[in-house]
């Protein structure tokens, strides 16, 4: 189906827009919270890594306005067929797009956690996992802004990339344990941290669904190849 | 956060009717003179369901609706091409009985008009011209139309005032106790709605649900949210063209014709 054209009512238009307008703000704000959890964690700086955890509570405000004026929308304008679409999609991805904040956050607060001991080398392969999982979560926010169905789908079909990337490092990390017990510790933050980071990668693939639902109308299909597999 | 499933049907065929076809129209031609205002309707309603018709002003809805108990008849140069079928016999036949088409096919217009008489008066008197009733069999069909149309309560104790003395929404109520006393099997609702205030409107709108167990319905309606809140099924129509017809589930979530799409999120013109 082609476009959407104007509404009648111009006000109703403004109102979709605005809403567009916060969650591409949210979806900045995340991607920036993502790449300065790592930078933090490379250069071991707790006081910046203090910083994205304050800075959490940003996103969260954004998804509440969101969620304001998403019931808004529903309560005055009754929105029908896309219209509808537009603002169900919006409720669920600023969802998505707020607990990726929280993982960002939590990454944050385990750097912190990791500075009170010495450095310890497996940290250097976390980067790697984050650059893939931002990567991600840029082209699905990028597809949004598009409402562009087919790039959300390639975007999820890459989501077992990074999957693949969380089961080595998850080998990795297992690997260092054995190996020393003195690592225990500091690999068990590091393990968390990776899950955080590949689970920003499956609120990724549910942005890129979210997208496919607006623009067709039905769900995408089921077969999504799962790579992690750490629980096997 | 549970999975809801918005939209799921993609047919944009018209709706498989989940019961028998209660009205069928073949190539249904309708001209005020020598303007074409129905362009070739082809339309199954399902007996036993709402059917709700939507549009813009001037989209043939109405003339649509009015078809259906040949109410058109009454005014020259206004004539119907192609067939409708009522239970299989074609009602545009000339030789098709009037009188038997209106007892079948009952109408409720956007305007109630009580006749002004008394309430009582108001049931009784078109069940006269078809029935000879003694005065308790007549009014046990009074007093089950008006709980059939959920009046009869607010009127059991006041059936000899006049009905000019109702409330608009009550008014209502009573021209559909009015043409449910006829014992029809189609009820035509042209904008039954559109004069009465939210909480009568909620009344006819549950009346309707009620009706539906005895009765095919089809409405005429401008307020979109009613037509997705009171039928099975919706046909959108433009310029005297059934655009698309639908479950009400589909056209109001997923329309497959983008004019469709426009006029139902607000964007015509």
């Amino acid at each position: 189906m082609a476009a959407p054209h104007d509404h009648i009512v111009k006000s109703f238009d403004a109102e979709l827009e605005r809403i567009n307008g916060e969650i591409a703000r949210m979806g900045e704000m995340a991607l920036s919270q993502m790449q300065a959890a790592i930078d933090v964690l490379n250069r071991r700086d707790s006081k910046a890594a203090e910083r994205v955890v304050i800075n959490d509570d940003a996103i969260d405000e954004l998804e509440r306005t969101v969620s304001n004026d998403v019931l808004r929308v529903l309560a005055l304008r009754q929105p029908m067929a896309r219209d509808l679409r537009e603002v169900y999609a919006a409720l669920r991805i600023a969802a998505d797009i707020e607990r990726i904040g929280d993982y960002a956050a939590n990454v944050a607060k385990r750097t912190m956690v990791l500075n009170q001991s010495a450095p310890v080398a497996p940290a250097r392969s976390l980067p790697a996992l984050a650059g893939l999982a931002g990567e991600l979560l840029g082209e699905a926010l990028e597809a949004y802004r598009l409402r562009d169905a087919g790039r959300s789908a390639s975007m999820r079909d890459r989501d077992a990339e990074l999957d693949a990337a969380y089961t080595s490092l998850f080998r990795e990390l297992l690997t260092y344990m054995a190996e020393d017990p003195k690592q225990i510790t500091p690999c068990t933050h590091l393990l968390f941290m990776a899950k955080n980071i590949e689970r920003i990668g499956d609120h990724a693939t549910n942005i890129a669904e979210s997208t496919w639902f607006l623009v067709h109308g039905e769900q995408m299909s089921a077969g999504r190849e799962k790579a992690d597999k750490t629980s096997e | 956060m549970t999975n809801v499933q918005i939209a799921v049907q993609t047919s944009t065929a018209a709706p498989e009717p989940a019961t028998a076809a209660k009205l069928t129209t073949r190539n249904l031609n309708f001209y005020y003179g020598d303007f074409l205002a129905l362009k070739d309707i082809n339309m199954v309603v399902p007996e036993k369901r709402v059917s709700a018709l939507i549009g813009p002003s001037g989209c043939g809805k109405s003339t649509l609706l009015r078809i259906f108990n040949k109410i058109y008849s009454i005014y020259p140069k206004q004539r119907a091409e192609g067939e409708i079928l009522l239970d299989g016999q074609n009602l545009l036949d000339p030789k098709y009985p009037i009188n038997r088409l209106r007892s079948k096919v009952g109408m409720v217009f956007q305007k109630p008009v009580p006749f002004p008489m008394s309430i009582y008066d108001n049931v009784a008197y078109g069940i006269g011209h078809y029935e000879r009733l003694k005065k308790p069999d007549m009014d046990i069909r009074v007093e089950e139309a008006l709980r059939q149309s959920a009046l009869w309560d607010e009127v059991k104790d006041k059936l000899k005032q006049s009905a000019l003395g109702l409330s608009g929404g009550q008014q209502q109520r009573l021209c559909i106790a009015r043409a449910v006393a006829l014992k029809p099997e189609v009820i035509l609702f042209d904008e039954p709605t559109s004069a009465l205030d939210p909480i009568a409107t909620g009344k006819i709108e549950q009346l309707i649900a009620d009706l539906k167990r005895d009765f095919t319905i089809l409405i005429v309606t401008h307020n979109m949210q009613q037509a997705a809140r009171c039928s099975d099924f919706t046909a959108f129509m433009y310029l005297g063209e059934m655009v698309e017809y639908g479950s009400t589930q589909q056209i109001f979530t997923k329309p497959s014709k983008q004019q469709t799409e426009d006029y139902i999120t607000g964007r015509f013109g």
